[in-house]
Order: structure tokens, then C-alpha cells, then sequence
């Protein structure tokens, strides 16, 4: 019987922890001072393409050119 | 497609002497795209001179790889308006020839024009570019891969170097 009352007592104490500031944001929802950030949201593998092969580009040719053998001979052609 | 250009030119001819047609060799007139590529990237078929018996020169180039050809003919008649006059007639030529084509003004010579499309049977893209300039009628066709069309910078590039040409060689 004291072992459950001590586990009611807990149980009580942390509920109370948890609820009083939900009660608390009722009572202030004319007056919020508070400031609230969005979550940020973890960031997944990021692409971006630079040329035909995501390098630089072959031949110096730079980002969004290909280097091949086209109807100007070799050169770099536009992806 | 340089038949019908050639057969256009047959009906303007009609009427005229050979001998009136400016003299000088005609081998020196085709512009050779190499000019404007990497220099190597296309070899030129011997020069057919007096295409379909019409005064004028025609030459193929042929890309490396064998994908691509540029057919150049400049066909040299009696005077402007038969230059003109066979240009309308290759013009309505191409047109049956060329599959969806898509014809534009194009600035180059007198009357440039360039039509794009594809063979009738779908297997080249091909354009057209077509211009007279003085008593020369001037077509060259790019024909490449269904997927691979010429770019119209370099058809407006190689035209105009022709255009010069031809203007140069008149002038000697």
C-alpha cells in the first residue's frame, strides 16, 4: 500500500509537469509573448548538376556544356 | 532534295543559253564547313560540276562519323530573276519533301529562307537553307539524326560564308 501510493505520488507529480504549461498557453492565448520556430527538417542529399557527367565539364567546356563530336566537329555542344 | 532544286531550275533555264551564265570555275564556289568546325570533321565528296545538267557545282560533305551530311549546290543561271525564279521552284520542291517542315526568313543573301523538318521517312532531321544572291540560286541541306538536328546558328553561319563567297567570286 505505501509502495503504490509513493508510484501514485510520482505519477502525479509528472503528469502535473506536463500539463500545468498546456494550461498556461489556454490562459495566455490573447497575450503570447512566446516566440516559435519552425522545426527545421533534416536535409537530404543534395544534387546539383553541373554538366552532363556532374563535373566541371570535360575540356574545360563548364557547367552545362558536353564535350563531344557533333556538327562542328569537337566541341562543347549544350547538354 | 537537290533534284527538285535542280528540276526547278530546268523550267527557269528554258529559253536561255548556257553561254550566258557567268564563266570561271565553279570548283572554287562551294564554302567548306571545316571553316567553322574543328577543321577536320567533315570530308567532301568529289565536286559534281553542272548538277542534273544545270550550270553550278555541287558538293556533299560528309561528317566523320557518318551521321551527318551538308549537300551544297550553287546553281549559276542566266540572270537574278532566274536565280530567283528557281529558288520558288525548289522552295515548293522541298516542301513535298521535307516532312512537317517549318519555313522561316532566314538573313542570308537575297530571299534566305530555311526550312526544317524531317525525310519523309523519318529517319534524318533536315534543313534547308536557300538564297540567291545575283544570278546564283544556293541551297544547302544539313540532314543528321531524328534527334540530332543542325543548329540554326552554325546553318546562318556556313550560309553567310557562302554568301560572301559566291559575292567574291563574282566579283573577279
Amino acid at each position: 500500500m505505501r509502495r503504490f501510493g509513493m508510484a501514485l505520488a510520482i505519477v502525479a507529480a509528472v503528469s502535473g509537469s506536463v500539463v500545468t504549461p498546456q494550461t498556461a498557453y489556454a490562459a495566455q492565448s490573447s497575450h503570447d509573448t512566446n516566440v516559435y520556430t519552425q522545426p527545421a527538417v533534416p536535409m537530404g542529399p543534395k544534387v546539383q548538376s553541373l554538366d552532363c557527367h556532374g563535373t566541371t565539364g570535360g575540356m574545360g567546356c563548364g557547367p552545362g556544356w558536353f564535350w563531344r563530336d557533333g556538327w562542328r566537329g569537337w566541341a562543347c555542344y549544350p547538354c | 532534295m537537290a533534284g527538285g532544286f535542280a528540276a526547278a531550275a530546268v523550267l527557269t533555264m528554258s529559253g536561255f543559253g548556257y553561254a550566258a551564265a557567268q564563266p570561271g570555275d565553279f570548283s572554287t564556289l562551294p564554302v567548306d564547313p571545316n571553316l567553322i568546325t574543328d577543321s577536320l570533321a567533315y570530308n567532301a565528296a568529289p565536286a559534281v560540276f553542272n548538277p542534273n545538267g544545270q550550270p553550278g557545282v555541287e558538293t556533299v560533305y560528309t561528317h566523320r562519323d557518318g551521321s551527318r551530311t551538308i549537300t551544297t549546290t550553287v546553281l549559276v543561271l542566266p540572270d537574278a530573276g532566274a536565280a530567283t525564279a528557281a529558288l520558288d521552284g525548289a522552295r515548293a520542291g522541298l516542301a513535298a519533301q521535307v516532312a512537317n517542315g517549318n519555313s522561316q526568313p532566314a538573313a542570308v543573301g537575297s530571299g534566305g529562307t530555311m526550312l526544317t523538318g524531317m525525310s519523309p521517312d523519318g529517319s534524318k532531321a533536315v534543313t534547308v537553307l536557300s538564297f540567291a544572291e545575283g544570278n546564283t540560286a544556293t541551297t544547302i541541306e544539313f540532314a543528321g539524326a531524328p534527334k540530332d538536328p543542325v543548329p540554326s546558328d552554325l546553318v546562318l553561319e556556313l550560309g553567310r560564308k557562302q554568301d560572301t563567297a559566291i559575292r567574291d567570286w563574282q566579283a573577279s
